[in-house]
């Protein structure tokens, strides 16, 4: 406990030094931007700023670049909720309640909720980096490819539970989303799937570019169909924070997506991604009225976007005490960490105590700095929700246009986005939703890697699944799931048809 | 979402839920498709799966759930189908497909397009995009335009120096040694904007002038 | 407002006046075929710095990822010969392309003007803490009476720990299952946490690890040892001398440059690995500046021909034996 207080003192006396704080602001400031900006994610902006802190020193260049890594993610949860595009992996969720509240007139609320949640949860995950980050890291070393896999499965369980419409429907949305991810070359064999000879697809389908077609596009689309309905939600802006009631309501759900996020954010295997969906998943069952969600329901932002936050934070770990980039952006601190002579690894906490201590603190200062910055911002987003949307939309279509190439410089990127907009727009008119679309996409890919990895080094034996304990229990917990989502509906659907008859 | 007082009831006919069937018979071809696609592949064994194995399980997983939601649809009661307008999706295809041909050289087959840049192609979607829908008015979309560029050419090119072409090829290798790159990007970016405002004071004035036809009139524009 | 559009329009027509006389007027843009924050991109980020101060001209760094690096070079490879265009080529792209990409768009040794090796990544031989082996004889041995008992991690086909690990087992005799991953982190924790037995890697990914005692290492497959990894012997001190690997990085353009403009690069790049902050970045990677003999066109231009002669039968064979 003397050993916690001395490091975080050693932390926040390297995190408090004016040219720190500084960068920090910077750094949170240019993320909370391109967060906001769709289809600008931080690796472009992380990438193009590396050279810039050539100049500084590691921990301060390292501050400032974790500080836009966790700004985007702050910043990308406003554009999913003003204009329903979710910006990375982990918004998907925001969007479905964050969305709707917005469009209910309660854009500011659930900005709001968003901002105090993220706040709380960045807090509890760096204390919890600070006391427990080394001792965790054991955690990652229990996750193998069994264990991953289960969890994955357990993910797309949480899929069906997110939807709100019918469950047929959700599973078949799955599928979807986990076809697409098998199109490009298959990582075992370098063969190509499902190509049909384009080059570009030779590496697959960018989740932004997917996202940004079933969200942005596709929303668009939508919106063009009902002019009357989008006008009268434009008029209403109400509250631009939330309640008292608002934050009590919402309080519990920020606690448990927390502590969910925290957790999934240790795994270095991008467990972090999972964390919303699991905190939503949870909301949801825990919910007197379930039904709610997905029309606007405060919990339904507030959970997600404390995992998300939590998430974004404790995947640090890994990277810190493993040397273990748990996804892309953390690849690209690796890289940043290499690049100023500083080798991420387990050797990094007791070889520059400073820069591991002082990052840490940092975080806890840049969380609060993100409040600061974003709490006054709420009034201008939802201001801007008052721009008339025939105005409105070819901003969003020139802004997703150019995020999207400046990811891969890809003028095929581009094309895919109305390609997906327009397949998205479909699937709208027929009553399907993208989210669980979305979802699969994600964990499809990372499944089939498990998966196969999992079964080459069983040669073979599927068994494996259920003789290691982890996986055990994670595949009893999705059954679970499973049972408790599909039984009443399938009980209702039985009672529809012996209504009709 | 579902607009029942649009949908086409048919409460009659043998097909009872249009939308859901629809829907199924979508899923269904989506399915094939996939397995289609998937055919050539290997699928392995269990111990050492192939990249087939896969696509191929779930291609039938789809097709199965679209058979499924086809017979509810015959079976029992629900939603009918909506309409859709075409001008909205094509509009907008159409001006996702400006920006991204115009952006940076794009060859395809033999003909190739030439890169005109940010400065092009951004304007082009916005004033495409607009039309998107019949409350477009040219003026508007143009003031709109010029003030977007000018800002997304500052923030993406200048503040944020990502990787994206901004001025046409051909003008870039003409200025090269003249005007610093920078200075160019900053010049051009204040002319359009500038350009912006002065439409932008423009139409206020003459919406003073007369409220009335300004809409009419941008209407045939 | 109307003077400013008369600057705007002045400016345009004095642009188009002036013709450029001198190489480099504008930025140039050095494209780097995988992601950023990887070791191809670091490697270029720390070249681009100083060569940036050499040619009073911003290199910046487009990373153009996909297929094995091969997306980023054939968009390069066709751009204009101007010197406007460079690439961070690297042994996937301008080594083992030709054996794995069957419609590969270039050529390493034909398609390009080589200007210079910028580093080399020495490969380390690790395998998991508890391999009961104690050098490297040792392992070959294990490794040869369990046949495909053991597991192989590699970062998938096309990657540096796929193509050298298949050429150690192809001299060692050795016949592993391969086990793959997306990227090497992944394949690390593995390897940390017993789930595979070995891989071959570049140092910069796993010198932490080794240091750290949480894998341990076999042999270097470089003729010295690395400063960074002052107690794992070579490969040849451990028995297995022809396998010495590095993955390297090199600076090329598209074929045709001018004479002039080409000897600007080469002269930029060579100022660069003269930099003595530069150099401290490189090694203190664990990577290696060119000596004498490997700096510049020429030699260059030979190590992508032996290279190429180098991977191309033991890659098809490896892809043929394990599809």
């Amino acid at each position: 406990m003397t050993d916690l207080l001395a490091n975080l003192g050693l932390g926040f006396a390297v995190a408090l030094s004016l040219q720190n704080v500084t960068l920090c602001f910077l750094g949170c400031l240019v993320g909370t931007l391109i967060g906001v900006l769709p289809g600008v994610g931080p690796i472009a902006t992380i990438a193009m700023l590396l050279p810039i802190t050539f100049g500084l020193d590691p921990v301060g260049a390292l501050i400032m670049l974790a500080g836009i890594y966790y700004g985007a993610q702050y910043g990308g949860s406003t554009t999913a909720i003003l204009v329903n595009i979710p910006g990375e992996a982990t918004s998907v969720v925001t969007t479905l309640d964050g969305h709707q509240m917005a469009r209910q007139g309660r854009a500011g609320v659930a900005l709001g909720i968003a901002a105090i949640g993220s706040f709380f949860a960045g807090t509890v995950a760096t204390l919890l980096i600070a006391a427990l980050g080394a001792p965790l890291t054991r955690l990652a070393l229990i996750f193998g490819p069994a264990e991953y896999f289960a969890l994955m499965v357990m993910g797309l369980a949480f899929a069906v539970v997110l939807a709100h419409g019918s469950v047929l429907k959700a599973v078949a949305m799955i599928l979807v989303g986990i076809l697409f991810a098998t199109v490009g070359t298959d990582l075992e064999t370098g063969q190509e799937r499902m190509t049909f000879g384009f080059g570009f697809l030779t590496d697959g389908v960018d989740f932004s570019v997917l996202a940004m077609g079933l969200f942005g596009v596709a929303e668009i689309l939508r919106n063009l169909d009902q002019t009357e309905t989008r006008e009268i939600a434009r008029a209403r802006i109400g509250r631009l924070l939330p309640s008292w009631a608002d934050l009590r309501q919402a309080a519990p759900s920020a606690l448990r997506g927390t502590a969910i996020g925290s957790i999934l954010g240790i795994l270095p295997g991008n467990g972090a991604v999972l964390g919303p969906f699991a905190a939503y998943t949870i909301e949801k069952r825990l919910a007197r009225d379930p039904s709610r969600f997905g029309r606007g329901a405060i919990e339904g932002v507030a959970g997600p976007e404390s995992a998300n936050n939590a998430g974004a934070q404790t995947a640090f770990i890994p990277l810190l005490t493993l040397g273990i980039p748990p996804n892309a952006v953390m690849a690209l601190m690796v890289g940043a960490m290499t690049i100023h002579g500083i080798v991420p690894g387990p050797g990094v906490m007791t070889k520059n105590p400073n820069l591991f201590w002082g990052m840490i603190a940092s975080m806890w200062i840049g969380n609060l700095m993100l409040l600061v910055i974003n709490l006054p911002l709420v009034g201008i987003w939802v201001r801007l929700l008052k721009v008339p949307y025939r105005l409105m939309f070819p901003a969003i279509l020139m802004f997703c246009s150019i995020g999207i190439y400046s990811i891969n410089a890809q003028p095929t990127d581009v094309m895919l986005i109305a390609a997906f907009g327009v397949f998205g727009y479909g699937l709208i008119k027929f009553g399907f939703e993208p989210a669980p679309l979305l979802l699969g996409f994600v964990l499809g890919k990372l499944m089939e890697e498990y998966l196969r990895r999992a079964l080459t080094l069983s040669r073979g034996d599927a068994l494996v699944f259920l003789e290691r304990p982890v996986s055990a229990v994670l595949f009893l917990v999705t059954f679970t799931i499973l049972a408790a989502a599909l039984l009443p509906s399938l009980r209702r659907s039985r009672d529809a048809v012996f209504t009709e008859a | 979402m579902s607009d029942a007082s649009d949908a086409v009831r048919r409460t009659r006919s043998v097909v009872r839920a249009p939308q859901s069937f629809v829907a199924g018979l979508g899923l269904v071809l989506l399915g094939m498709f996939g397995l289609w696609a998937a055919s050539d592949l290997p699928r392995g064994t269990l111990g050492a799966m192939g990249p087939g194995m896969l696509p191929h399980w779930v291609a039938i997983g789809v097709a199965a759930c679209g058979s499924v939601l086809a017979v509810t649809g015959l079976a029992r009661e629900g939603a009918g189908l909506q309409t859709t307008g075409l001008r909205g999706p094509l509009t907008v295809v159409l001006a996702i497909l400006a920006f991204a041909i115009t952006i940076r050289p794009f060859a395809l087959g033999s003909v190739a397009s030439p890169g005109l840049g940010l400065i092009v192609a951004g304007p082009l979607a916005v004033i495409i995009g607009g039309y998107a829908t019949p409350e477009a008015r040219f003026r508007e979309l143009l003031i709109l335009a010029l003030l977007l560029t000018a800002g997304c050419m500052l923030l993406f090119g200048d503040l944020l120096n990502l990787p994206i072409p901004i001025f046409p090829t051909a003008l870039i290798e003409a200025a090269s040694g003249t005007i610093p790159s920078r200075v160019m990007l900053r010049l051009a970016a204040g002319a359009l904007a500038l350009a912006g405002l002065g439409l932008l004071a423009l139409e206020r004035r003459s919406t003073r002038r007369s409220r009335t036809d300004v809409a009419p009139h941008a209407m045939t524009t | 407002m109307r003077r400013a559009l008369a600057i705007g329009l002045l400016s345009a027509l004095g642009a188009f006046g002036a013709a450029a006389d001198t190489y480099p007027q504008r930025p140039i843009t050095m494209v780097v075929p995988f992601a950023a924050g990887g070791p191809t991109d670091v490697v270029a980020r720390i070249v681009a710095e100083p060569m940036s101060r050499a040619l009073g001209q911003q290199v910046v760094i487009e990373n153009v990822t996909g297929a094995g690096g091969t997306t980023g070079i054939t968009r390069a490879a066709q751009a204009a010969p101007d010197g406007y265009t460079i690439m961070m080529g690297h042994m996937g792209t301008h080594g083992a392309a030709p054996a794995l990409f069957k419609g590969l768009k270039y050529d390493p040794a034909k398609s390009f003007d080589p200007i210079g090796l910028a580093a080399g990544t020495p490969i380390v031989i690790v395998a998991k803490k508890s391999f009961p082996a104690q050098d490297l004889k040792g392992f070959i041995e294990v490794l040869k009476a369990r046949g495909p008992a053991t597991n192989q991690a590699h970062a998938g086909v096309g990657s540096v720990s796929h193509s050298t690990g298949v050429l150690f087992n192809s001299l060692a005799g050795a016949k592993p299952t391969l086990v793959v991953y997306r990227g090497t982190g992944p394949a690390l924790n593995d390897l940390m946490a017993d789930q595979v037995d070995f891989m071959t890697d570049q140092i910069v990914n796993v010198a932490p690890q080794i240091a750290g005692g949480t894998i341990k290492a076999y042999a270097i497959a470089t003729p010295e040892r690395s400063p960074s990894l002052p107690d794992v012997p070579t490969t040849k001190e451990a028995g297995l001398p022809g396998y010495e690997v590095s993955a390297w990085n090199a600076v090329f353009a598209p074929k045709g440059l001018p004479a002039d403009v080409r000897a600007k690069l080469t002269a930029a790049l060579d100022s660069a690995l003269k930099d003595p902050a530069t150099t401290k970045r490189i090694l203190d990677l664990g990577g290696t500046v060119p000596k004498e003999v490997e700096a510049g066109p020429a030699a260059l231009q030979a190590l992508v021909e032996r290279e190429v002669a180098r991977w191309t039968p033991v890659l098809r064979s490896a892809v043929e034996a394990n599809p």
